[in-house]
């Protein structure tokens, strides 16, 4: 009896066959049941018809990346205690023992250094601003800070990458990388992502194309920088030689070509050329349209000030950056370099917000003015704060300030954000001592913001699904109006 | 049939069902069951009881029978049929989820756990030789699963309290809209937050500091420490100060570790409070200006839209060009926005397309679009229409009226259309929509202060045109770059800004707006000339003065030859770089360059034929920093056959002082007497042979010259 139940328990090839044979079947009949599961569609597609997951309040975003890290307590985040204690050695127990820049670590003294700026509240908000960005001030009723945002990188280059890619490391895509493969452009003859860079005179850091780069995303979603010269976007205009309807010819032979080169090769890269070839061509008419300032109004030029006229500053870039995102760019990225205030900072910063001030301002309005302010959310910040102790020599009225990564200031306006100050430091401007925002928190914001769900929305490299936000991040519901 | 047949067939079918499940769980998201199979899934509730009894039966069976086992035909059976029914539950349970939706948390515990009893089930069958004590462990985890999963099952049916002992009936969390404004404040905004976030300490079962929060008689009377609500010292209720102490304070309320306050809920604790901590009051019957009516107020409009989920949408592929995009709100949303781009391509076939889905569209962007009365004819269709933006749409304000048919309209956009104050008023009379936006050459914020007073259900955005704002204009450019003249160059002046006058001079003196020549096409120069332009513009302050010297450098030699060679980190394109007609740039890094510091830069240029030379100039750069000097000396020779050299001229120039401008390119010019006629020419360009004093540390060290260009003439 034994032997026969043995015998019944034991595996032979007939009977592994015919058991592997049911079980190929039960999954094929489940497969019936699953639309489109063998016909090669693969789940990124399903993206682009889920995406927004529910409704928007910002459609697009202008980020002003502040690059160098400007110092929040010479700007919004006013401490009063730090003028009192002017050079005074900062409290032990505030510090902590947290960690240092090494440009500062070895320093014997650590004095507290007030800001030599006079403070003041304005608007309903009661947000506190610096004398220097008196026409930022006039538009606080627009703004919303978050005086409680922090980060883990203490250098410009991982924090910067950290704050456009989510993570400190470079490779990953950037932010509005992550826009336009999820929402796309609005605007078919735009790209979805565009860059623009400026310089401020103070002490500057560089960018890097990786800033805005698409990662593992298909090219066509790479932010396109847009330069300062005669030719806004470079190599987009044709030689003299060459008409529209002989462009038109020649794309649709290349783009023959192309199509028989993907349909026996299959890379997906060679259908985005196709789709950047033809980009390219629409942009042929679209860009110079909208860069020019001739069909501008006098009182926009004015309200940006006269900079504005002058290519490839950050006025300039502002009014470009509201001409874009009218036109229906998802993303549009400035950079302005020159906050790296380690010294010399009043005057430093005083060149810098003179840079900004109007123009920042302006923006605001202009998008106001003309209803769009709605749906652009526009974003003020750097990639970490100043340290509250002065890094050098500090006189009566001149100090500097190292990296402070544990606390430091953005604001936001428009698209969703509900005006008014948000967080807390404490009396020294060290710590958070409420509602700590993280860069995974804000990037989260941002997505919610848009609509997205920053959880659900990830794609698939190397086996590893990716996120903006990583395996982190929650969305900060009290600054959404 | 014998039972050895039977469970054969029970045990194949196993092997079709386990794999079928499995796909349908991976696939959820995505199957879609037929209506034959969604009633199969209705089958769930029915069976699945089978199972679980079975199931359980089975655990107590393996975990206390050991000594007396039925015969192993029967045990087998049992099992085997077990397995099957649990693999058809699963199925049936699978299809059944798609039909409703359920809470995300527990639908999902609940579908894994019950694959997972499925697949348990099946593994008991070829459990049976293992040892006993396996075997054991085997049950209670068996055990442990089934019962774990089916409760989240009767939680999805019967509510998440299916099993908890019965309570007293838990204060609503704000319902919808409309009862909000009618529901006292503190049930709506305020105990909801006592029943998140406090009553786990401070309710029916733990009561600490004798204190409860779970209803107004108790939170009236306080706790052991006192009342909460009224301020007993310094007049601060307990309450205020326990939520507002830092997280460090013990008395930190709620305490570390668990979930903290949001500032929105503080400050409606900190509203309530303040306003005497009333139960009674209604949403509707608070001040206008009561900080708690915001609060209020945003429940309703958070609760207000109940969205559904819509699906079979029409595709919006057919509306969409190069020019004109339209997409649905979000995911599931049959709300359309529109954007039309590129005004020049702008074709009012498109907008006619949409009506197809006028219903549909809330949002039209048609800003900068050339409109015609006749399209706000197709936009006034869109009955469901909120936002409309018709921005320097080149339309009359009198074509507007139509749109105030439009029943839902809320906010118009109409920057850069012109009109009277009167047309404005008639525009607004009896207007329904809530915001609009305006922008036009002569109005400002004061101009229409009183149209704003006489309309104030319109909330009107001025924009700013400046007027009274004076600014100083950007300077205009030249589009040239090269500063020599071979035989002659054409010179185009430009400027971004439209209406701008530039006035130029060509004689070294400065432009004023009166005597200078307005620039109205390009213009040509031949000889040494110093251009300087300027811009003008009515309403603005004039530019500065662009100032640019012009280098004539006629004659062209035959050959040239270097004698000395340059620096190997700076020597251009060799000797043609002299003779090249370009110009280096700031940056001495680019091959446009020659450098020397060790020696004088020695060049020869030869003629086919005899060549009178009136001048020379070179251009060289100069960088204090990066100890780049001011030409020392140039010394010319002249010969006919190239041997023997005769000295023409020598000029010498001055030490360069601390203060003299650095980082620019300067001319140097060495001037021949009258009549100089040769066939070779011989240069020598010396560079400082000592630095100054005042260049620090290198004093006394050889400085470089770095050199770009010859002009001849």
């Amino acid at each position: 009896m034994k032997e026969f139940l043995e015998h019944g328990l034991n595996q032979n090839r007939r009977k592994f066959l015919s058991k592997l044979s049911l079980g190929i079947g039960g999954l094929a009949l489940g497969s019936l049941m699953v639309p489109g599961m063998f016909d090669g569609s693969n789940e990124d597609e399903l993206f682009s018809n889920v995406l927004p997951h529910f409704a928007p309040k910002a459609k697009r975003v202008i980020y002003l990346f502040q690059n160098g890290a400007p110092s929040q307590l010479d700007l919004f985040d006013y401490k009063p205690m730090l003028q009192k204690m002017h050079g005074e050695e900062l409290p032990a127990s505030i510090r902590n023992g947290q960690r240092l820049t090494g440009m500062t670590a070895n320093q014997a003294k650590f004095p507290l250094a007030g800001t030599k700026f006079n403070f003041a509240q304005h608007g309903n908000t009661g947000a506190w601003f610096t004398e220097a960005l008196p026409h930022l001030a006039s538009m606080s009723d627009e703004m919303c800070f978050v005086r409680s945002i922090y980060t883990e990188a203490i250098n410009h280059d991982p924090a910067l990458t950290f704050f456009q890619t989510g993570a400190q490391v470079g490779n990953r895509p950037s932010m509005g990388s992550w826009i336009s493969y999820g929402l796309g452009s609005e605007n078919k003859n735009l790209p979805a992502f565009c860059v623009l860079l400026s310089k401020g005179k103070g002490n500057g850091q560089g960018v890097y194309s990786k800033l805005w780069n698409n990662g593992f995303l298909d090219s066509i979603h790479q932010g396109v920088q847009f330069s300062s010269g005669e030719e806004p976007v470079k190599y987009l205009t044709d030689p003299s030689f060459i008409n529209r309807v002989d462009k038109r010819v020649m794309l649709d032979e290349i783009s023959a070509l192309n199509d028989a080169a993907y349909k026996n090769i299959g890379d997906p890269e060679i259908v985005t050329k196709i789709q950047q070839y033809e980009l390219a061509y629409r942009m042929q008419m679209a860009v110079p349209e909208l860069t020019s300032l001739q069909n501008e109004p006098e009182s926009i030029i004015k309200m940006y000030g006269p900079e504005c006229l002058i290519p490839g500053t950050y006025a300039a870039n502002c009014l470009l950056a509201r001409k874009l995102s009218e036109n229906g760019v998802r993303f549009v990225q400035l950079y302005h370099q020159g906050w790296d205030t380690h010294g010399n900072l009043p005057k430093e910063i005083e060149g810098q917000c003179r840079d900004i001030d109007q123009s920042s301002a302006a923006l605001i309005k202009d998008l106001k003015q003309r209803g769009l302010l709605d749906e652009t959310l526009v974003i003020w910040g750097g990639e970490f704060g100043r340290t509250n102790y002065c890094q050098g020599a500090l006189s009566k009225d001149n100090y500097g300030r190292d990296h402070h990564p544990r606390c430091f200031t953005i604001w936001m306006a428009g698209g969703g954000v509900k005006p008014g100050v948000f967080g807390e430091t404490d009396e020294f401007g060290y710590n958070i001592t409420q509602m700590p925002v993280h860069v995974h928190d804000f990037h989260a914001t941002v997505m919610h913001l848009m609509g997205i769900d920053h959880e659900k929305f990830t794609f698939k490299h190397q086996g590893r699904r990716y996120r903006l936000t990583d395996v982190a991040g929650n969305v900060v519901h009290d600054i959404i109006s | 049939m014998s039972e050895k047949k039977i469970y054969q067939i029970l045990e194949m079918s196993l092997w079709v069902l386990n794999p079928l499940l499995l796909v349908l769980a991976v696939y959820n998201q995505v199957i879609q069951p037929g209506l034959f199979l969604q009633w199969i899934g209705k089958l769930h509730p029915l069976v699945l009881h089978f199972p679980i009894v079975f199931g359980i039966l089975i655990a107590m069976y393996l975990l206390f029978f050991n000594n007396r086992r039925v015969p192993i035909a029967i045990e087998k059976l049992v099992l085997v049929t077990n397995a099957v029914i649990a693999s058809g539950v699963v199925i049936c349970g699978l299809l059944l989820s798609k039909q409703n939706s359920y809470d995300g948390d527990l639908i999902n515990l609940h579908k894994w756990g019950g694959i997972l009893i499925a697949l348990l089930s099946w593994l008991s069958i070829y459990l049976l030789e293992i040892k006993v004590e396996l075997k054991k462990y085997f049950a209670i985890f068996f055990g442990i699963v089934l019962i774990f999963s089916t409760h989240k099952g009767a939680q999805l049916t019967h509510g998440v309290n299916a099993l908890s002992f019965p309570e007293k009936a838990e204060a609503s969390v704000a319902g919808n809209g409309e009862t909000v404004a009618e529901e006292t404040v503190y049930k709506s905004i305020v105990a909801p937050i006592f029943t998140q976030k406090c009553i786990g300490c401070h309710g029916v079962d733990k009561m600490k500091g004798d204190l409860r929060l779970d209803t107004p008689e108790y939170i009236i009377k306080g706790g052991k420490d006192g009342l909460i609500i009224k301020g007993e010292k310094n007049n601060i209720a307990m309450l205020i100060e326990v939520i507002h102490f830092p997280m460090a304070n013990e008395m930190h309320m709620p305490p570390d570790g668990k979930i903290q306050l949001t500032a929105r809920e503080i400050s409606i604790l900190n509203n309530w409070i303040k306003g005497g901590a009333n139960f009674t009051i209604k949403g509707s019957e608070l001040n206008k200006d009561d900080s708690l009516k915001l609060f209020v107020s945003k429940v309703e409009s958070v609760s207000t839209p109940k969205f559904e989920f819509k699906s079979n949408l029409p595709d919006l592929k057919e509306f969409n060009s190069n020019y004109c995009t339209t997409n649905y709100l979000f995911n599931g949303s049959d709300e359309i926005e529109v954007n039309f781009f590129q005004g020049t391509f702008y074709n009012s076939e498109n907008l006619k397309k949409l009506e197809k889905i006028k219903d549909g569209i809330i949002n039209l962007n048609m800003s900068g679009m050339p409109l015609k009365k006749e399209d706000l004819d197709i936009i006034v269709q869109f009955k469901n229409l909120q936002i409309l933006n018709l921005n320097n749409t080149q339309l009359e304000i009198s074509a507007l009226e139509v749109l105030k048919t439009l029943p839902k309209l809320k906010s118009v956009s109409i920057c850069g259309i012109e009109f009277e104050d009167s047309s404005l008023e008639k525009f607004l009379d009896n207007a329904k929509f809530k915001e609009l936006n305006i922008w036009t050459v002569k109005g400002t914020e004061k101009s229409f202060e009183k149209i704003m007073v006489k309309y104030p259900s319109v909330k009107i955005t001025v924009g700013d045109n400046m007027q009274d704002q004076v600014m100083k204009i950007s300077n205009p450019s030249i589009e040239q770059d090269s500063l020599i003249i071979p035989t002659h160059v054409d010179i185009k002046l430009k400027h971004l800004l439209k209406g701008v006058v530039i006035k130029y001079t060509t004689d070294g003196t400065d432009p004023d707006s009166l005597k200078s020549m307005d620039y109205k096409e390009p213009f040509r120069l031949f000889d040494n000339t110093v251009l300087k332009i300027k811009a003008y513009r009515t309403g603005w302050q004039s530019s500065d003065i662009v100032s640019r010297t012009y280098y004539k450098s006629e004659i062209h030699p035959d050959s040239i030859l270097l004698l000395t060679q340059p620096d190997p980190k700076h020597k251009g394109n060799g000797a043609k770089t002299l003779i090249d007609y370009d110009l280096g740039e700031t940056n001495k890094y680019t091959d446009k360059w020659l450098g020397y510091q060790n020696s004088t830069l020695d060049f020869l240029i030869g003629f086919n034929e005899l060549k009178t030379l009136h001048s020379v100039y070179l251009n060289a750069f100069i960088e204090f920093g990066a100890e780049i000097f001011p030409i020392a000396a140039i010394t010319a020779q002249g010969s006919n056959d190239g041997k023997l050299f005769k000295k023409i001229a020598e000029t010498t120039f001055p030490m360069p002082k601390k203060d003299d401008p650095s980082l620019i390119a300067k001319i140097f010019t060495c001037k021949f007497p009258e009549g100089t006629t040769y066939k070779y020419y011989k240069f020598s360009v010396s560079n400082v042979k000592k630095m100054p004093a005042w260049r620090k540390d290198r004093k006394g060290k050889p400085a470089w010259i770095f050199i770009d260009e010859l002009f001849l003439n």
